[in-house]
């Protein structure tokens, strides 16, 4: 097959997708249902902790009461003894000897504490530890030794009931040694702290350190008009996702059955299979609905997905039953990932007309931290970049990403231009765009590099700040800080930000597209539904580029079929997984088209082509039927045409399959490859000076995702994400007691999700561009507006006080002394 | 040694009556009315979140009023008329289709007891205006952020079913 006729690109990452048509029959079409929709809200749709097994058993895990402890002696004969229960795995058996917690067998090998995506991409960070110590990561899948209140440890119980199971936990009779513990970063790197974890590292707190210099900060200081410094905190927040954590695992004699709520599902299988000796082709994987990760129950080495694989595999192996691991909502809060705590120093430097020389970053994160210089490099032509990077063990529960590992780096951008604009007296959207750019350089240049490599030439931020100033009527509501009180009493504020549009999560995806011989096809790739709409999505591609109904394409994605795409999509991965999807339908077709031309022989008969007289070119394909493109009067629909051609038994075709699969770059952030799509966000506040309560009237969002594929999946991610940012903005934290450790709000009540009342409005723009690296020119959506939004509500909040509130999140307590110190400079305060 | 068990006695049998069927069984009476629906009788939509009153994803409609079942005993429910998500498909509500067309979810592990919500809402007020929508949903957690769609699936829902009813 002539893939080059097929326009299915090579792998060329810096290559755009050159096939973009003018018309779609379904591609960018409003007014699709979701195609999971009336299974998720009529209630039929599965989700791991609705599998039920005959005979299955539950297995709790016990919660470590301290934050840093060791058990000295254990006694689970009380535990053992109650009815009910089936088997006490303790964490001194064999069976766990060999089974460190996170494993190296698939491409998240960074270790536990710097998994992200990004954390070789510099190649210039240095391990605090040995390489030993790194892989060994957090101990055993079940150990002897706390490093955070909630920490799995000691014993697992498999009982016939959940409460049982629960009970006899309580049972397990422990001594515990304590142990000196440490909860802030800046203090466990001080001399003499206590070692939050000496297993890892029995010299210091410290984990990873990191140093990036582009060009000359000093000069670009000695440069500047101006010269700032200012701080900034970000305090953990948590997933709090909607479906409790659990696993059912089933061993039957020399075969396995899974079922994951894993964001990375078949990587969870691979590490399974090699820690426990399992051939993976005698493993079977199920992934349910995904009652939502965000990325924060997406590392397949946690425990919330290998630790409970491994402890449901044993205990299984041990009873005989399926077993069902399963976390409260408690234990959710305690094992699922939190975003870091980080520190924060800038100095910048800067000429009159907002033009940025020189940006100096010295952050001190804790467990894996994400460093806050690089949308900087990425998405600025500010010539001179340092940063200092230190990364801290301290005995809270693990930092991973989260919704995303972009975090801490869009924050700091954010920042950075809020306070340079402060400083100037200058509008920030000016600002934005006197240095938008990348790796240093201007926007001539990226007009240069979008010609070069085949790009339409278009700003994309210049472009989203227009259509958002519009929709915000930003020129009229934008006024100096803390210069305009309401009728009502509260200070009004205004604010933007801006960053690139997300392009980060590449790598790899493979899918296959069957036709079935009543026309109609499966999509076949194992991929984990994560609330995007890949289900929909795929089937639109698919539809359309086959030229069927998009009645007649399906993807059930919840078996393993020996493909795998990645997750989430919609999110990023759809710039790698669509082009799967889009290049095999492309196939299907022309194959389809082949055999509409050419006899089928079954058994001894002939029957003939559907259009004998033919060549497949002379043929197109629409609704689901084949038609000639001369005189579409003659047509035989799809299904007429396969009939008798696939997968019937007598047949002598072979069956309608094709597949692909495709590389998207390499994993993490590259050089040279330039972000080109932008994103932006204007925000409208109310600060109230009594109570430093403060309401979010309306935040615009502007997205240009390149090329929607279906525009309410966009929408839905742009107000969905407003949602979970502004919460981050005002009030989700992770509370620590500060002499124990003890979490004081893991539940859902004392932690604070928002909810349809915490935002007045949000207005959703999609900008198309088509400057994408995905195929259509499309690029991801997902991560950004909650990673982005804490950055302009902060700096609405700046715009109505006069004074920042550059410690996250901004509860009233610190916009009111934010308030206070503001009054006290304009002499107020009497 | 301790010898408790879960069975020892405390069980009553009861019969609820949930979505027109009749289901007669010994209930301990510590069961939440949610592991019953959910865990007893395999009804999923009724679904799991917060287990703490907080979330409203375990909601089902008792006697007409929104309840949170992980909040409720089941051994109470007695003779009380239930009904969980699964039954709006079976009575030709319009609010499963309004909602899939609207893309009123996300992953939609909380979406059920949005449904029941705002079908205890449309039950007693067929033309909701936007603010008791708000009023209704606002103590339902959808952690994928998804609320805005809910007022319009509602209202769309509202709308099918004024048109059923010409």
């Amino acid at each position: 097959m002539d893939k080059k006729k097929l326009g299915i690109m090579e792998i060329e990452p810096l290559v755009r997708d050159r096939y973009i048509q003018d018309e779609f029959n379904l591609i960018g079409k409003r007014g699709i249902s979701r195609m999971c929709g009336k299974e998720k809200a009529g209630g039929r749709a599965e989700y791991t902790r609705d599998v039920q097994l005959p005979g299955m058993l539950y297995c709790r895990i016990l919660p470590s009461p301290y934050a840093h402890a060791k058990i000295k002696s254990m006694n689970t004969e009380k535990a053992e003894a109650l009815p009910g229960v089936r088997a006490v795995l303790r964490y001194d058996d064999p069976e766990l000897a060999d089974k460190p917690l996170y494993g190296l067998e698939t491409k998240f090998n960074a270790g536990h504490l710097a998994s992200d995506g990004q954390a070789f991409y510099h190649g210039k960070h240095e391990l605090a530890v040995t390489l030993e110590q790194w892989k060994q990561g957090a101990g055993r899948v079940l150990d002897g030794v706390a490093w955070w209140e909630g920490h799995p440890v000691g014993a697992a119980v498999a009982a016939d009931t959940p409460e049982l199971a629960t009970e006899a936990l309580g049972l397990i009779e422990i001594e515990w040694e304590e142990l000196p513990l440490v909860l802030d970063p800046l203090e466990a790197l001080k001399p003499g702290a206590p070692l939050a974890a000496e297993e890892i590292n029995n010299r210091n707190n410290i984990i990873r350190k990191l140093k990036v210099e582009h060009g000359d900060v000093e000069k670009g200081f000695k440069e500047a008009d101006k010269v700032i410094k200012f701080d900034a905190r970000r305090r953990p927040y948590t997933v709090a996702d909607a479906e409790p954590m659990s696993d059912v695992i089933q061993w039957k004699g020399d075969n396995v059955e899974i079922w994951a709520h894993q964001q990375q599902a078949y990587d969870g299988k691979i590490i399974f299979g090699m820690k426990m000796g399992i051939p993976l082709n005698r493993i079977k994987l199920h992934v349910p609905y995904q009652g939502s990760q965000f990325g924060g129950g997406g590392n397949p080495m946690m425990h919330h997905t290998h630790g409970v694989h491994i402890i449901s595999g044993i205990l299984s192996k041990r009873t005989g039953r399926p077993v069902k691991t399963f976390y409260d909502r408690k234990d959710n809060f305690y094992n699922l990932s939190q975003d870091t705590d980080c520190h924060t120093s800038f100095k910048v430097g800067f000429k009159n007309d907002g033009t940025i020389t020189s940006v100096k970053i010295d952050n001190i994160c804790a467990k894996m931290g994400q460093y806050g210089i690089d949308h900087f490099e990425e998405n600025t032509r500010i010539p001179n970049l340092a940063l200092n990077y230190l990364e801290a063990n301290i005995n809270v529960a693990p930092a991973y990403w989260f919704r995303c590992e972009q975090n801490h780096n869009a924050l700091c951008l954010s920042l950075v231009i809020d306070h340079v604009a402060a400083a100037l007296g200058m509008d920030p959207v000016e600002v934005s765009l006197k240095n938008d750019g990348a790796e240093g350089r201007d926007m001539e240049y990226l007009s240069k590099f979008k010609v070069e490599h085949g790009f339409p030439d278009r700003d994309s931020l210049a472009e989203a700040i227009e259509m958002g100033k519009e929709a915000f009527d930003w020129d009229s509501k934008w006024h100096a800080p803390g210069t305009k009180m309401l009728p009502n009493g509260k200070l009004h504020g205004v604010g933007f930000t801006w960053d690139h549009e997300w392009d980060d999560t590449r790598g790899t995806a493979c899918a296959g597209v069957l036709m079935h011989c009543d026309g109609t096809v499966d999509i076949l790739s194992q991929k984990s539904d994560d609330g995007l709409n890949a289900m929909t999505t795929h089937c639109q591609i698919v539809a359309e580029e086959m030229g069927l109904k998009l009645a007649d394409v399906n993807f059930r994605f919840f078996e393993e079929v020996g493909f795998q795409m990645m997750t989430p999509d919609g999110s990023c991965n759809l710039a790698v997984d669509a082009y799967c999807t889009r290049n095999a339908a492309r196939e299907a077709r022309q194959k389809l088209l082949e055999y509409a031309t050419t006899p089928v022989k079954v058994l001894e008969i002939e029957y003939p082509a559907a259009f004998p007289e033919h060549h497949p070119d002379d043929l197109d394909v629409k609704d689901s039927i084949v038609y000639l493109k001369a005189n579409p009067d003659k047509n035989v629909p799809v299904a007429e045409v396969v009939k008798r051609a696939v997968l019937n038994q007598g047949g002598t075709r072979a069956p309608l399959f094709t597949w692909n699969w495709h590389r998207q770059g390499r994993y993490g952030t590259e050089e040279g490859r330039h972000r080109l799509t932008r994103q932006a966000y204007f925000a409208e506040v109310e600060v109230d000076p009594e109570t430093g309560g403060v309401d979010v009237k309306t935040i615009v969002n502007i997205n240009d995702v390149g090329k929607a594929i279906s525009p309410e999946t966009c929408e839905g991610q742009q107000y969905g994400g407003d949602y979970m940012g502004v919460g981050r903005a005002l009030a989700e934290e992770v509370i620590y007691d500060p002499k124990t450790g003890v979490k004081l709000n893991a539940n859902l009540i004392d932690y604070k999700v928002f909810t349809m009342r915490d935002i007045d409005e949000t207005v959703n723009l999609l900008l198309e561009t088509g400057m994408g690296y995905g195929p259509y020119g499309l690029n991801g959506i997902g991560e950004c507006i909650a990673t982005i939004v804490p950055g302009v509500i902060g700096n609405a909040i700046y715009n109505a006080i006069g004074e920042r509130v550059d410690d996250h999140p901004m509860t009233p307590d610190k916009v009111l002394a934010a308030i206070e110190k503001a009054k006290a400079k304009r002499g107020d305060v009497k | 040694m301790v010898q408790k068990h879960q069975d020892d006695g405390g069980g009553k049998k009861i019969t609820l009556k949930i979505n027109d069927n009749e289901y007669s069984m010994v209930i301990e009476p510590h069961w939440t009315l949610r592991e019953v629906i959910h865990d007893k009788l395999g009804l999923t939509g009724t679904k799991e979140m917060c287990d703490k009153g907080a979330c409203g994803s375990c909601t089902v409609i008792m006697d007409g009023r929104p309840i949170l079942s992980c909040m409720t005993l089941a051994i109470e429910c007695e003779g009380r008329k239930i009904e969980t998500v699964e039954n709006l498909e079976v009575v030709g509500n319009p609010l499963v289709e309004a909602y899939a067309d609207n893309h009123a979810m996300q992953c939609g592990y909380c979406t059920p007891g949005f449904v029941m919500t705002a079908k205890a809402l449309l039950d007693r007020n067929p033309d909701p205006a936007v603010e008791q929508i708000k009023d209704a949903l606002e103590g339902n957690i959808c952690r994928c952020g998804t609320y805005p769609a809910h007022i319009d699936a509602v209202l769309d829902a509202a709308k099918r079913l004024e048109g059923g009813k010409k």
